[in-house]
C-alpha cells in the first residue's frame, strides 16, 4: 500500500532506460517508480513493466504504470497513474478491482476533489514549481495551492513539477504525502545520488 | 448486435478500419459509417484513431457499442485492451509491437485477439501468441503506406494464406476490383479504410464487396 511517511516517486522519461533509470532510483530509495513512456510500443512496455515490478517488490517499492491500464494489468503492476485525458477513474476501477492503486493527476483543487470523489487512491498534484519535463500551457500552482488541496483532501498527494533537494522539504511541509521527480533523477550525472539528496530532503534521514 | 461470444469461424469477411482521422470530441465519421452498415452485411470494425486519447477512445467506442449495428458485427479497438474491456467490445486488435495476445488472454480471456503481420517471422509469432485472425498488407500500393517501401503484393498473400489455418484479411489499396483476386490467393476477406470514407456510397460499396466475398 502507499507508504504513511514520506516518500519519493521516480517517474521514468524517455532519456534514460526505464529499467536502468528505476535500479538507480530504488538503490537511492524511491518507494515508488511509475513507469512512463510516450513513445514505447506495447510490447516494449509490457517487458519494462514486468522487469520493474520484479525489481520494485525486492526493494519493497510500488511499481505504477502511467496511462495504459492493459500493460498494468498483464504486468500485475501495483497501480496506475491516469492523467485528466486518459480512461477515466471509475472505468479503470472497474477493471482493476479495489485492491490495485490508481492515482490521478490533478492541476487545480476542483480536479482534485473530482478525482477523490471519483475513487483515486491518491492525487498528483502539479506542477508546483516550474518545469521542464512537461510543456505546461498554465502556471506553476505553488505552494499556497498545494496547501489548500492538502487541508481539503484526505487522500495521500503527490507533489510534481520542478522539485529539487532544495525545494522539497517545503512541499512536505505544506501537506504532501510524497515528491514526484522526472528530470530531477532521470537527468541527473548520478540518480542514485539524486533521488537520494531528495529523499534525504523530505525524511532528514540522511545516512 | 456485436457479440463477445462470436465464433473465429464466423467471423465477417468484411474489415472496416476507421479513417484515423477523428478529431477529439467528433468521432462523427465513424458512427456516420456505421449507421450506414447494410442490414444484411456484419463487420469487422477497429476503432483506430491516433489522435486521440484514451478518454476520448472510450468515449466514441462507446458511443459505437450503443448503436444498432447488422447482427454478427464485431467491434474492435486498436491495441488497448483496457478500452475494450471498458466498452465492452469484441476484441482488440495488435499492432506486430502490441503486448502479446497470449499475455493478454490471462486477463481478457473472452475477446476476439488479431494480429497485424507483415512477414512469416510474424506469422509464426502471431499464430503461437494464439491470434484469432491476421490482418496482412500492404498487398497493393496504397498512399499511406508508401514510406514503407514496395507494396507486398498477391503472391506474399497467397503464400501467407497458404502458410496458415487462420483467417486472412487483406489490407492496403484493396478496390471493389481486386477484392476477388485477394479471395482467390486464399484470403478469408478483405479490410480497407479508405475505400469506405465516402459515407455516399458505403452501402453501395459494401454490397458490391460482399459480392466477391462470397464467391
Amino acid at each position: 500500500m502507499i507508504p504513511s511517511s514520506p516518500f519519493l516517486c521516480v517517474i521514468t522519461d524517455e532519456t534514460l532506460s526505464p529499467l536502468f533509470l528505476a535500479e538507480k532510483a530504488l538503490m537511492g530509495g524511491a518507494t515508488m517508480i511509475q513507469l512512463r513512456h510516450k513513445e514505447a510500443s506495447g510490447s516494449q512496455l509490457y517487458s519494462w513493466a514486468v522487469a520493474i515490478r520484479k525489481l520494485c517488490h525486492k526493494h519493497q517499492a510500488l511499481c505504477i504504470i502511467n496511462d495504459r491500464v492493459d500493460i498494468a494489468m498483464a504486468s500485475h503492476a501495483d497501480g496506475v497513474h491516469l492523467g485528466q485525458q486518459d480512461m477515466p477513474i471509475e472505468a479503470a476501477r472497474k477493471l482493476l478491482g479495489k485492491h490495485c492503486i490508481i492515482g490521478a493527476s490533478a492541476s487545480s483543487l476542483k480536479e482534485a476533489m473530482q478525482a477523490e470523489r471519483d475513487g483515486a487512491d491518491y492525487i498528483g498534484f502539479g506542477h508546483i514549481f516550474p518545469t521542464s519535463s512537461k510543456k505546461k500551457d498554465y502556471a506553476p500552482l505553488g505552494t499556497e495551492t498545494l496547501r489548500q488541496a492538502a487541508n481539503h483532501i484526505s487522500l495521500p498527494i503527490i507533489a510534481i513539477g520542478g522539485i529539487s533537494h532544495e525545494n522539497a522539504a517545503t512541499l512536505i511541509a505544506s501537506g504532501a504525502s510524497a515528491v514526484a521527480v522526472i528530470s530531477t533523477v532521470s537527468r541527473a550525472l548520478d540518480p542514485t545520488l539524486a533521488a537520494r539528496k531528495l529523499l534525504c530532503a523530505i525524511t532528514k534521514n540522511c545516512s | 448486435m456485436n457479440d463477445n461470444r462470436t465464433k473465429k469461424s464466423h467471423l465477417p469477411r468484411l474489415f472496416l478500419i476507421s479513417s484515423g482521422e477523428e478529431c477529439a470530441g467528433s468521432g462523427t465519421l465513424l458512427l456516420r459509417q456505421l449507421a450506414l452498415l447494410p442490414r444484411s452485411h456484419p463487420c469487422m470494425v477497429q476503432i483506430r484513431e491516433k489522435k486521440l486519447s484514451a478518454k476520448e477512445l472510450l468515449t466514441l467506442a462507446l458511443k459505437a457499442r450503443e448503436m444498432e449495428l447488422p447482427e454478427g458485427t464485431l467491434l474492435l479497438m486498436n491495441e488497448r485492451v483496457d478500452l475494450a474491456l471498458a466498452a465492452s467490445l469484441g476484441g482488440v486488435h495488435l499492432p506486430e509491437n502490441a503486448c502479446s495476445a497470449k499475455v493478454l488472454r490471462t486477463f481478457a480471456p473472452n475477446l476476439i485477439y488479431g494480429c497485424s503481420v507483415h512477414s512469416p517471422s510474424a506469422l509464426r509469432i502471431a499464430e503461437e501468441a494464439g491470434a484469432d485472425y491476421l490482418l496482412f498488407g500492404p498487398v497493393f500500393d496504397t498512399p499511406s503506406k508508401r514510406i514503407y517501401g514496395a507494396p507486398q503484393g498477391l503472391e506474399k498473400l497467397g503464400a501467407l494464406c497458404q502458410a496458415t489455418s487462420l483467417p486472412v484479411f487483406a489490407l492496403g489499396g484493396i478496390t471493389k476490383k481486386n477484392a476477388g483476386l485477394c479471395m482467390a490467393k486464399g484470403a478469408y476477406g478483405i479490410a480497407a479504410l479508405s475505400l469506405f470514407r465516402d459515407t455516399d456510397r458505403v452501402a453501395d460499396t459494401i454490397e458490391e464487396l460482399y459480392l466477391h466475398l462470397n464467391q
